[in-house]
């Protein structure tokens, strides 16, 4: 099974901080600033508590739908792809426009934090992984170091500067693209165990 | 050396001259001196920490070469069939910027392979990293002599290249593909 450091390192890549802070920065731009910090961490507890209810129903969910683990892998595998791809190829209109409303749970905490390659990630490793609590404690290790890095952003983008943040997000893009592959690798293996046997 | 041709810099020039094309001369050169940059920043991050990153998220090889040659795929898919722009010609021409001249063009699967191989062979640190350094030297010497390719070239001749490149550079990553997949197979078996 995987270790901690790996559950937490996977998961907090795929919350992809560094990517995503430039809407985030967007986002809550011309608001105040300590209603901006507010704004934040309500956000992602927003996060937390989709990707804490997902890992707890993930396995539940799996089971009564009756869908195989190389079918979750593979789905998994194919929405983090093209997440990925749409993060190294297209890097405007990702997502939807700014509105001029406060940001409230839509588009920050899901679809940006929180989004479904992240929930069916969690879903997967719920399913793979015996025991919840590591899992519980690798899904608030990931948030609370994304939680940081989000909240701190101006500091962040001021020390990177913005080209610096735009390699981040394609290096992020590419070891997305390598994460994606890998799982679907494993889908694939999964689906062939079945047959080698006979 | 054999880094050096791995990295591949001359084959890809004409790759290299039909994704900057959009740009002036002086900003084509510049895009491909950082671009060189870039890709020896990540040989170096595979030699220093690509395995146990790589293990850390529990990546096989086959992977690395596998999604190095989707995205040239999809590049080269771009050169030959570009994309309808519906609002017109107003949309700015995106920049190469780490994807895809840095990776997975020089820096790709190839070079992830060769080093790991290589300082698996070599225990000297220093020498691997020389060796590297000299590599991307002489990469970074042909990529930007790509730009004054196209003077010569002309606007003309870049579109029918740009054609004809997107068919190699299907080629090519098919070619990666393949090894991926081969790598692949080889894993499962064993």
């Amino acid at each position: 099974m995987m270790s901690l450091f790996t559950l937490t390192l996977i998961l907090f890549l795929i919350m992809d901080p560094l990517g995503n802070m430039h809407f985030f920065i967007n986002h809550v731009e011309g608001i105040k600033p300590s209603r901006q910090k507010f704004i934040i961490v309500r956000e992602m507890l927003f996060a937390l508590l989709a990707m804490i209810f997902f890992s707890i129903l993930g396995d539940a969910l799996i089971d009564l739908l009756s869908i195989s683990q190389s079918t979750v892998y593979l789905a998994s595998g194919i929405i983090l792809l093209l997440t990925a791809l749409r993060i190294l190829f297209s890097s405007e209109e990702r997502y939807p426009k700014k509105s001029d409303e406060e940001p409230y749970l839509v588009p920050l905490a899901i679809p940006i934090i929180a989004g479904p390659s992240l929930l069916a990630t969690i879903m997967l490793f719920s399913d793979t992984e015996p025991s919840i609590s590591k899992m519980l404690t690798a899904i608030f290790i990931a948030w609370a170091c994304s939680a940081v890095l989000l909240i701190s952003s101006k500091h962040v983008v001021r020390v990177l500067t913005k080209s610096g943040l735009t390699a981040c997000e394609r290096l992020m893009g590419m070891v997305l693209v390598l994460l994606s592959i890998q799982r679907i690798a494993e889908g694939v293996v999964l689906f062939m165990q079945p047959h080698q046997i006979s | 050396m054999t880094l050096f041709l791995v990295a591949n810099p001359i084959g890809n020039t004409p790759a290299f001259v039909s994704l900057v094309k959009d740009f002036e001369f002086e900003r084509q050169k510049k895009i491909l001196f950082r671009e060189a940059i870039f890709s020896f920043l990540i040989a170096l991050f595979y030699l220093f920490l690509g395995e146990p990153f790589l293990a850390a998220i529990q990546i096989q090889p086959y992977a690395v070469s596998l999604s190095g040659g989707l995205l040239l795929f999809i590049v080269a898919l771009r050169m030959i069939f570009p994309p309808q722009d519906t609002n017109g010609s107003t949309t700015r021409p995106q920049e190469p910027f780490i994807v895809p001249i840095a990776t997975p063009l020089i820096s790709g699967g190839g070079v992830f392979t060769t080093v790991m191989i290589f300082s698996r062979i070599e225990q000297n640190y220093t020498s691997m990293f020389l060796a590297i350094t000299l590599a991307y030297f002489f990469v970074t010497l042909v990529v930007v002599s790509a730009a004054y390719l196209q003077k010569i070239l002309g606007r003309r001749g870049l579109i029918a290249m740009e054609q004809l490149m997107g068919m190699i550079l299907t080629l090519i990553s098919m070619e990666i593909i393949v090894k991926g997949a081969h790598m692949f197979v080889q894993a499962l078996n064993s």
